[in-house]
């Protein structure tokens, strides 16, 4: 049983990014992008413990940022003319 | 069953002109008087072709005014005209002259210039000058900014540039709900055919760029001929859309025409529900199931990373134990099989004993008979031993005196006593031949009582043998 970090070699196998919490910089198709390299990765069972928990924390992070992109999309359609998005941009 | 004929209406009060007179009357004296005109030949472009079971229509056209144009199905087909043998702006010179169909109550009228011959002259100048122009946008580098662009697949906010009333508004609407995306939509409305349009157009896409609040621009008109869509072959129009930083989705007309803009446009479409649909390229509500699908995984995994390991730890720490039960209870087998060897091989060691013992009694008994045999035998050996001397000495007694009588029959000197001499030479040899006498020269005679010297003279009779 694997109870020990595997260290992971870089280019070859996805291992959780520096900063796990931060995708502030993600657009929903690399975020998506992203939540399905990370669940390969953990089906593949090769990811130890501490890794295992730090993809966890990015992945539900990212989960979190491609509701509130669906949210955005989804809340109901707002039907504006261009002058009206004028005018409430100027306001 | 004919109708009464309606009485004639009074005329127009003060008019100074005739009639009023039927316009059924008036439709067929027109008809009549046009066709009375020269017929000629004229040169154009043709646009908007159209076929029908026994007619073919088109629009003969140049820069300073158009006809409309019928022809017979079979004199088109006689001069090669066929569905799909002429695209719009075909340039070709056709002959005939006006005619005028009167129409009726139930049937509009329509003037057209009926054409009987045909020919094709080669691509129009519209269609070359937009050749020319892709060409100059293309050498430009105009053409691939737009396709460069990224476009978000779940865009917050759309931006359209379309006509206020029509049927593309709607299928923009239907296209957006069918991918279920109900983000903020902002319209820009502008003419779409007429020489006003493109400027307006240019206008409302720059005002929708500028204001930085949409990911993505539509522009949609429906169907039509080339000729409607000119105005989105507008060269400001196109090099305005190409440097603009929001990805612009084309959407004028059918598959069949392509005007400038879809060159340069990010992604070109044949109808507006497939622009909308290229906008919002994931459907809202499933990437909302796979998003929960993959939250649902995530914590599977984050819950099984922990619990697996724990219950693994707790397997690991009963190890211990059961392994010392176990070696514990190997230990004891071995025990229980050595006392059960051992005593194998005592009741074995025992069973050996008792059967050497035997063989040893048996031994020691044959040792004492044998000995005794042997004492018997001693006892006959010195019984016979001490008979044996006198008979031994008489038979040797015996055996002595026989030989002594046999060598005494072979003694010489028995011969010799009984007057026979032996002739020896002076070393006492016997000298058996005259020869042998002859050479010695002096012999000795032994005879029974002594010896005698002789001597041994020639004998002139002997012979040599």
């Amino acid at each position: 049983m694997d109870t020990a970090d595997h260290p992971t070699q870089p280019g070859t196998v996805p291992g959780p990014s520096p900063q796990a919490d931060d995708v502030s910089g993600h657009t929903y198709e690399t975020a998506t992008a992203r939540i399905e390299e990370i669940i390969r990765r953990l089906d593949s069972g090769e990811a130890g413990l501490r890794e295992t928990l730090d993809l966890c924390r990015e992945g539900k992070a990212l989960v979190e940022l491609c509701a509130a992109e669906l949210d955005a999309v989804g809340r109901g359609l707002e039907e504006l003319r261009l002058d009206e998005l004028v005018a409430r941009l100027e306001g | 069953m004919a109708a009464d004929p309606a009485p004639v209406p009074a005329g127009i009060p003060g008019s100074a002109l005739p009639g009023p007179w039927p316009v059924g009357a008036y439709a067929a004296k027109l008809r009549a008087e046009l066709r009375k005109r020269a017929r000629l030949q004229l040169f154009g472009e043709a646009w908007n072709l159209r076929f029908t079971p026994v007619r073919v229509w088109f629009e003969l056209r140049d820069a300073d005014g158009a006809l409309p144009c019928a022809m017979w199905r079979e004199d088109a087909e006689r001069c090669g005209v066929r569905p799909g043998a002429l695209a719009d702006g075909a340039r070709v010179v056709v002959g005939g002259g006006p005619d005028y169909y009167p129409g009726s109550r139930t049937a509009s009228p329509a003037f057209s210039f009926h054409v009987t011959e045909l020919r094709v002259a080669g691509e129009g100048d519209l269609l070359a000058q937009l050749a020319r122009l892709r060409r100059v946008l293309d050498a430009d580098g105009l053409l691939a900014p737009q396709k460069a662009l990224p476009r978000p697949a779940l865009p917050r906010a759309i931006g359209v540039v379309c006509a206020e009333t029509g049927k593309a508004r709607d299928d923009i609407l239907a296209g957006l709900a069918r991918r279920g995306w109900a983000g903020r939509l902002v319209w820009a409305f502008a003419p779409v055919q007429d020489r006003h349009a493109a400027p307006r157009i240019t206008r409302a896409l720059q005002d929708l760029a500028a204001t930085g609040a949409v990911d993505v621009i539509i522009v949609a008109r429906g169907g039509g001929s080339l000729a409607d869509l000119l105005c989105f072959c507008d060269e400001t129009l196109c090099r305005t859309v190409a440097m603009l930083p929001v990805p612009v989705i084309a959407s004028v007309g059918h598959h069949t025409d392509r005007t400038l803009l879809d060159d340069v446009a990010a992604v070109s479409c044949s109808t507006p529900t497939h622009a909308a649909e290229a906008a919002v390229t994931r459907h809202v509500g499933e990437s909302r199931a796979a998003l929960r699908a993959a939250a649902a995984s995530l914590d599977r995994h984050a819950r099984r990373a922990i619990v697996d390991r724990a219950h693994a730890l707790a397997r690991l720490s009963g190890a211990p134990g059961r392994y010392v039960r176990r070696e514990r209870e190997r230990l004891h087998q071995r025990l229980r099989e050595l006392r059960a060897a051992a005593r194998r091989r005592a009741g074995d060691e025992r069973t050996h004993v008792r059967r050497a013992a035997t063989v040893l009694a048996r031994k020691a008994q044959a040792a004492r008979t044998a000995r005794a045999a042997e004492g018997a035998a001693l006892r006959r050996r010195a019984e016979a031993l001490h008979r044996a001397p006198g008979e031994a000495a008489r038979d040797r007694r015996r055996r002595l005196e026989a030989l002594a009588a046999a060598l005494t029959a072979h003694d010489p000197q028995r011969t010799l006593e009984r007057g026979y001499a032996l002739v020896e030479d002076a070393a006492g040899r016997p000298v058996t031949s005259a020869a042998a006498a002859r050479a010695a020269g002096s012999v000795a005679l032994r005879f029974a009582d002594g010896r005698a010297a002789a001597c041994v003279r020639p004998d002139p009779d002997a012979t040599e043998p």
